[in-house]
């Protein structure tokens, strides 16, 4: 971290003496501005919401001076704005953050949208013009989304926000395994229908539910895990309410069945313990956004190298790494469920060639239907972000969409 | 017109017989060549409400709505000099008994008196309407030459049209507001008011152009009075895609003039590199478009959502390169319009429209010359400021009604010049 300069420092005190400590952690004295006048806003209107609540008219003035100045020095030990502020702007919607629940990033918003946009268009693509008319009004059958390692739920309630009004069937599912992120996933929902900014069919089209993603299924007695955390495959198959079909098939591999799921996308927790430790990760996350959404928890005796009801042998394509169990469980959990289209965020370009080299290794009947297959890298320029996606039924090898 | 008003106001006291002879002569006011051309509207007008009879066509009503204030005008002021002819006869008829010539003559006077009106009226009425006079607007305001004083003076111009649109109940929001490095929050850098109301650019475009303040700032020791200046600028903020059905105002129709391919507008994201998702959680959330042909460039971080500034950014390029192509017209049909004219017709956004004095606590408009000593009610966005406004609303119709004259006197000449051409050949 490059170090600020004093002239910069001393500019800011003059400015105001309030900036200097926002400096701390915006490090341009733009961003630290912004930060003030935000924290401002914010400070006012709970001090008018306050008094207009219970009028104190002896120190009107100075409690939002000294909330203010509170609110400053927590962001100066790196406390991260969105808790102080209480919400974030995510799309249209606005998603409350609470510690303990990773906070909604910028470049997730960004690739949700092109995901929306994306399904829509497979669904203009698929439905010719004569049939577009009654696939929307009279086919009951709902286009199904599945969001795995949901958070604060703001990737759900996006895509809600930005599919409803093109799909009169819409259900979309949010899974994650912190009771603490789940319930503020649910408040996020009530929250942005009271605001208004999701349509009402939202409290039906949309759940959230508790489940171990990386959690295998048990066989026989137990369907729960030990720690009473429901099993992520009994909640899909009750939810996808086709429990036969859940079972690795010879049926998969038939490219005309329906597919289960229309689209996957996750957020999985994805940084290595190294990057955690090494700097890569910025402080204020490390010291207050919760590790359980940052780093994947190291692999249970029971978890590797048992083996799993996937075709490939573990060992075959070389040792999944720590960082890594995520996709491969996710991309398992895709090919069960027939997925149309899977997007996964990914920390760097590397970790998003990884994953490649995972799909094309794990995709079922891969040398018989490669060409079924498509697969898009959405780098985020400026930081090396890839996404990365496929397409089950799309015939063509799109070219990389990105610049 | 002049010289109509004049006759006006005495008549009847010449002879009746040369008088009338040359108000026929300069028809009331209304030239010739308008003439012609409100009866080829109210003719067009005519005919689209036949076919509209026939079977309806939403382009088809339109038109013919833009066309009915002009049409119906025209009707009222033909009935107006109908009547009066009517009553000039019977003036003139030597058998009309002594009562009926006192009637007629009171009654010629009455419809004279609403003849000029009428008149005014019916060339308002021919003014093609501005293309975006139903649009909402973005109001930006920029401090000019003066500094720090200029700066504080575009903060109380930004307050001054926050108070008048509100009081108007024309939804004002601050879209940005930059201001200058320093304690005081009321030094602007840049404003961007967006005011949600439709035809609220119509009402707000008097006061695009360059604004200048006299007084002794605060800033000043030994009391000097400066002179600085405040550049305003009324942008039409265009309507979300996708509700917009007016193709001509749809941005997102390649075909339309006000089209801006994507291509061409440069997009960065103030964002340092290094890792970023879960790795970091930055609040930073400022975008930069730059429309490349143009260089015109927009930035925006106010919110704290990257999507709503890009939004909003992407808002205003819009506005101004669909402001920047509309003036483009203007200024062709200017360079048109100069020979007949004699002279730029037109106060560009570079020109100087209205001084605030505050030491003779006045506020004068150069275009229509209105002068207010009330610079208080003025500064407080109070009826003042809408006085001033209306005034040049005034002074923009009547010179949009001159250039549309000369506009139709120059295709006049030129259609004369051609047919005596065509004659000269045929002779040949």
């Amino acid at each position: 971290m490059p170090r600020i300069r004093p002239s910069t420092l001393i500019k800011a005190s003059r400015d105001n003496p309030l900036l200097p400590l926002l400096l701390k952690e915006c490090r341009t004295l733009e961003s630290a501005r912004n930060e003030l006048r935000w924290l401002r806003e914010h400070a006012l209107r709970t001090s008018q919401t306050r008094t207009r609540q219970q009028p104190n008219p002896t120190t009107p003035l100075a409690e939002w001076k000294m909330h203010l100045l509170s609110m400053c020095r927590q962001r100066s030990r790196g406390y991260p704005l969105q808790y102080i502020l209480g919400d974030q702007p995510f799309g249209d919607l606005e998603i409350l953050c609470r510690p303990g629940v990773l906070i909604p990033r910028p470049d997730t918003e960004s690739y949700v949208i092109q995901a929306a946009k994306l399904v829509e268009q497979m669904a203009m693509a698929e439905a010719t013009p004569s049939e577009r008319s009654s696939t929307d009004k009279d086919d009951p059958k709902p286009l199904r989304i599945l969001d795995l390692c949901t958070g604060t739920g703001c990737i759900t309630l996006l895509l809600h926000a930005l599919l409803s009004p093109r799909f009169e069937h819409l259900r979309v599912m949010g899974i994650d395994i912190s009771s603490k992120a789940l319930s503020l996933a649910r408040k996020n929902l009530d929250h942005n229908l009271q605001q208004g900014l999701l349509t009402h069919r939202a409290s039906t089209d949309v759940q959230f539910h508790r489940a171990d993603v990386l959690g295998l299924p048990t066989g026989g007695g137990g369907d729960d895990d030990a720690d009473g955390i429901p099993n992520v495959e009994k909640i899909l198959s009750e939810y996808f309410d086709q429990p036969g079909e859940m079972e690795m098939s010879e049926d998969l591999l038939a490219i005309d069945l329906e597919p289960g799921c229309d689209l996957l996308i996750s957020n999985p927790p994805y940084i290595s313990t190294s990057d955690f430790r090494n700097g890569t990760t910025a402080r204020s996350v490390r010291l207050f956004e919760p590790k359980l959404a940052l780093v994947p928890p190291p692999p249970r005796s029971q978890q590797f190298p048992t083996p799993t009801p996937t075709p490939t042998p573990t060992s075959a394509m070389g040792a999944v790494r720590p960082e890594d169990i995520f996709y491969r469980r996710i991309l398992e959990l895709s090919y069960k469920l027939r997925t149309k289209v899977t997007v996964l965020e990914c920390g760097d370009i590397k970790q998003a060639e990884r994953v490649i080299e995972m799909h094309n290794f794990m995709a079922p009947g891969q040398d018989r239907f490669q060409d079924h297959f498509d697969v898009q890298v959405w780098p985020n320029t400026e930081q090396d972000m890839a996404f990365y996606g496929f397409h089950h039924n799309d015939g063509s090898r799109s070219s990389d969409s990105s610049r | 017109m002049l010289q109509c008003g004049r006759f006006m106001r005495q008549p009847l006291r010449f002879s009746l017989q040369p008088f009338l002879r040359r108000t026929l002569h300069t028809d009331l006011g209304v030239s010739p060549v308008l003439l012609t051309r409100a009866r080829l509207l109210a003719a067009e007008h005519a005919k689209l409400s036949n076919r509209l009879a026939d079977s309806f066509d939403a382009k088809i009503a339109k038109r013919a709505g833009e066309l009915a204030p002009s049409a119906a005008i025209l009707k009222e002021w033909d009935n107006a000099n109908e009547s009066i002819s009517e009553l000039k006869a019977l003036l003139e008829d030597p058998e009309t008994d002594a009562e009926l010539h006192t009637l007629a003559t009171e009654d010629l006077e009455t419809s004279r008196e609403a003849l000029p009106s009428l008149s005014d009226r019916l060339k308002k009425s021919l003014i093609p309407r501005h293309p975006f006079a139903d649009l909402p607007c973005l109001v930006e305001i920029r401090p000019g030459a003066g500094g720090d004083e200029a700066g504080l003076f575009a903060y109380e111009m930004m307050r001054m049209y926050m108070t008048l649109c509100s009081r108007k109940g024309l939804r004002p929001t601050i879209l940005k507001q930059d201001v200058e490095d320093g304690p005081s929050e009321d030094r602007l850098l840049e404003a961007v008011i967006e005011v949600e109301a439709d035809g609220a650019y119509d009402i707000l475009r008097t006061e695009s152009g360059v604004h200048r303040v006299q007084r002794v700032p605060a800033t000043e020791t030994k009391g000097r009075t400066h002179t600085s200046a405040v550049s305003v600028m009324v942008l039409p903020s265009f309507p979300e895609s996708g509700s917009a059905s007016d193709n001509a105002l749809n941005f997102d129709d390649p075909t339309s003039d006000y089209y801006i391919d994507p291509q061409e507008v440069r997009v960065e994201k103030m964002r340092a590199g290094g890792a970023g998702g879960q790795h970091v959680n930055k609040t930073e959330s400022a975008i930069r478009l730059t429309h490349i042909p143009t260089n015109t460039v927009v930035s925006m971080q106010d919110e704290r959502s990257q999507h709503a500034n890009r939004r909003t950014a992407w808002q205003m390029l819009r506005a101004k390169i669909a402001e920047a192509r509309q003036e483009a017209r203007e200024q062709e049909l200017v360079q048109l319009r100069r020979g007949a004219m004699g002279g730029v017709a037109k106060m560009g956004r570079g020109d100087k429209i209205r001084t605030y004095n505050y030491g003779q606590s006045r506020c004068t408009d150069h275009r229509s010359g209105i002068t207010l000593h009330n610079l208080d009610d003025v500064l407080a966005g109070g009826d003042g400021l809408e006085s001033v406004m209306e005034s040049v609303r005034t002074w923009i119709s009547d010179r949009e009604v001159e250039a549309m004259v000369a506009e139709e006197l120059a295709k006049a000449e030129e259609q004369e010049k051609k047919e005596k051409k065509e004659k000269g050949q045929n002779k040949k």
